[in-house]
């Protein structure tokens, strides 16, 4: 009996035009908001660019242009009002040499100069790190020369050297840059089956449908079964489709350039689908109940519009604070797809008790979810509407 | 056959049925007749499992609605007040999904669903998605998958309610067809014209009650009026529309 609900479900939305191609939009716009997203920080990140520095009083320290010169920093006239372009953004950074520069630095006593930065600003994050290192490393040079001229060795005056060793793989870092991968599958799994969850709950009642069905001799678990599987289909094909966009769009961002891999490989793929699939139960089965409460079509959009962002939360969670994924967080519905997906996607390969307590869990709680509307579907005040 | 007993259902405070018992044999139709509001409605619906009796039987062919819900479904075929159809399928396709639900399938659900289609004349409509029909042509549709595993009771709320009158016509048809089949038929109305042309027994339901029961010669002599119209204004106690 479910396979006869779930045949005639799916046959019917498979015919619903708008909802086929709202669910067929999606796979697109993830991948290329992504995509796009991803080529952008990939331009701000190019180091090989050389610096370019506008510099007002050039002509107050002819040395430390040289220094700045042999750098490979461009050096350019200063704009009229070196505040505004900052902010504007029309220029990175700008170096201000004060009147009192000469007169200091001749007298050995620390020189002022200030570097006019717009910290907010991505973009120009990179070269303004380069900038501000360059200028101590001259300042080093500088003090350094004086000691020697006194005679003195300047490397007392140096009494830590601090050595950055990064740690961080290459995958590790497009994994942390491509934590809205994950996030947009885990929609995916809500966004694809929604339609239908409505269309057989909330719909079925408001076209006046659900009374005849329900005089059948069909048990109601097999009714909630069958429809629950269909809206399993729509959903695993939307995830499907959603991660042919992904491995298509890593085909044509050149991630090299971000100095980052991204592991799109038949295995990776597989996985990827192993760990994200299991939400789409719980996706299914947590909208048809909430649907199934709803009065009407319209007031279940509204309601599983919101529940869309649900998956999300985690996600957000995760992407503002690093977490060492452990054994428990697989069997919270969510978290544990969300860095199942962020672990395959860096290279790594989780243990298979992950993948396990990750589908038991959203099991379970889809099990409780489906028994919960099939007990709906017997109460009078959804059969019939709460208005009746 | 269908029978209640002291059936009884209040919502909240508001008491729909106040102990209605009635019966409607095999080979003849029988009309729930009764203003609006008058507990038809709940009746039905407690008959065919959907609502639970607060107290009383509601019987199909014996077995009790609220402790056999599945056994009385297999047995009747029903047109309940909401008659929606699925809007993208056809009516074939309409007609097949209730066959298979009640066990049907291969060549003896096809046999039938031809079979509904021959006999609610809708031929021509079969396999066209059901989106833009007619109210004749949807009741029609949702009176083919009610019968699809020909039910020996059959249920009709309001069955001609917004139809024109080729269409009421044609259902009247159906019925007196279904009638000679054998078939216990149940409808409910508050059209004095359908019950007189079709019934041949007529049941008046008022305020959750039932106030006279008969066919239609047996009410005219029990309330001594000429006209059944006028025996019903008897039996309910007031004109329609009176409080």
């Amino acid at each position: 009996m479910m396979r006869v609900v779930f045949a005639k479900e799916v046959r019917d939305n498979l015919r619903d035009r708008r909802s086929i191609l709202s669910a067929m939009i999606y796979p697109v716009i993830g991948p290329l908001v992504l995509g796009l997203t991803l080529a952008l920080v990939a331009e701000w990140q190019r180091t090989d660019k050389p610096v370019e520095l506008p510099v007002v009083g050039v002509e107050r320290a002819p040395s430390l242009v040289t220094f700045l010169e042999q750098n490979g920093v461009k050096l350019l006239p200063a704009p009229a009002d070196p505040e505004a372009a900052v902010r504007e953004g029309e220029a990175k950074a700008v170096l201000l040499v004060p009147e009192s520069y000469p007169e200091d630095f001749r007298a050995g006593r620390p020189a002022r100069l200030q570097l006019l930065v717009d910290e907010s600003r991505n973009s120009a994050r990179a070269a303004n790190q380069k900038a501000q290192r360059l200028l101590t490393a001259y300042g080093s040079q500088v003090g350094a020369q004086r000691l020697l001229v006194r005679g003195i060795n300047p490397e007392l005056v140096s009494a830590l050297v601090v050595e950055r060793v990064d740690l961080a793989t290459p995958g590790k870092l497009a994994a942390s840059l491509l934590t809205m991968l994950p996030l947009f599958l885990l929609m995916a799994t809500f966004v694809g089956g929604m339609h239908v969850a409505i269309d057989a709950t909330a719909g079925e009642r408001e076209r006046g449908s659900f009374e005849p069905l329900l005089i059948n001799p069909v048990s109601r678990w097999d009714l909630v079964a069958g429809k629950w599987a269909a809206t399993l289909v729509f959903s695993s094909a939307v995830v499907g489709f959603t991660l042919v966009g992904f491995v298509v769009m890593s085909r044509f961002v050149s991630l090299g350039a971000l100095g980052v891999e991204l592991h799109f490989g038949l295995g990776e793929v597989g996985g990827i689908l192993a760990a994200s699939l299991p939400l789409a139960l719980l996706a299914g089965a947590l909208q048809m109940l909430v649907a199934t409460f709803a009065r009407s079509f319209k007031e279940a959009q509204t309601y599983l519009s919101l529940l869309l962002f649900a998956p999300m939360l985690p996600g957000i969670a995760l992407g503002l604070v690093t977490v060492q994924p452990q054994a428990w967080m697989m069997a919270v519905p969510g978290i544990a797809q969300q860095l199942l997906v962020t672990e395959l996607i860096a290279g790594e390969s989780p243990p298979a008790l992950w993948y396990l307590l990750a589908v038991a869990s959203s099991a379970l709680l889809s099990a409780v979810c489906l028994a919960v509307t099939a007990r709906l579907f017997t109460r009078e005040a959804i059969v019939f509407g709460r208005s009746s | 056959m269908i029978q209640t007993i002291g059936l009884q259902k209040r919502f909240g405070a508001k008491v729909a049925v106040a102990g209605v018992s009635f019966e409607a044999a095999d080979g003849m139709v029988t009309g729930l007749l009764g203003p609006n509001g008058a507990g038809k409605t709940t009746t039905l619906r407690m008959l065919y499992t959907l609502l639970a009796p607060d107290a009383g039987q509601a019987l199909v062919d014996g077995h009790d609605a609220a402790l056999a819900p599945a056994e009385v479904r297999r047995r009747i075929g029903v047109l309940p007040d909401a008659r929606g159809l699925y809007p993208r399928l056809t009516p074939r396709e309409h007609v097949r999904y209730f066959g298979r639900l009640h066990g049907l399938s291969g060549r003896a659900l096809e046999a039938r669903v031809d079979g509904l289609i021959e006999l609610l004349d809708i031929a021509e409509l079969a396999d066209r998605r059901v989106e833009g029909f007619s109210n004749g042509e949807r009741v029609k549709v949702a009176l083919a998958r009610a019968l699809v595993h020909a039910p020996r009771n059959v249920l009709l709320d309001e069955p001609t309610n917004g139809l024109d009158v080729m269409s009421t016509r044609g259902l009247r048809e159906v019925i007196r067809r279904l009638r000679d089949q054998g078939r216990c038929v149940l409808f409910s109305s508050h059209v004095m014209q359908e019950v007189a042309a079709l019934c041949d027994r007529v049941v008046i339901v008022d305020r959750g009650r039932v106030t006279l029961e008969g066919t239609p010669d047996e009410l005219k002599a029990a309330t001594g009026c000429e006209s059944l119209e006028d025996a019903f204004v008897a039996a309910v106690g007031r004109a329609e529309g009176e409080p």
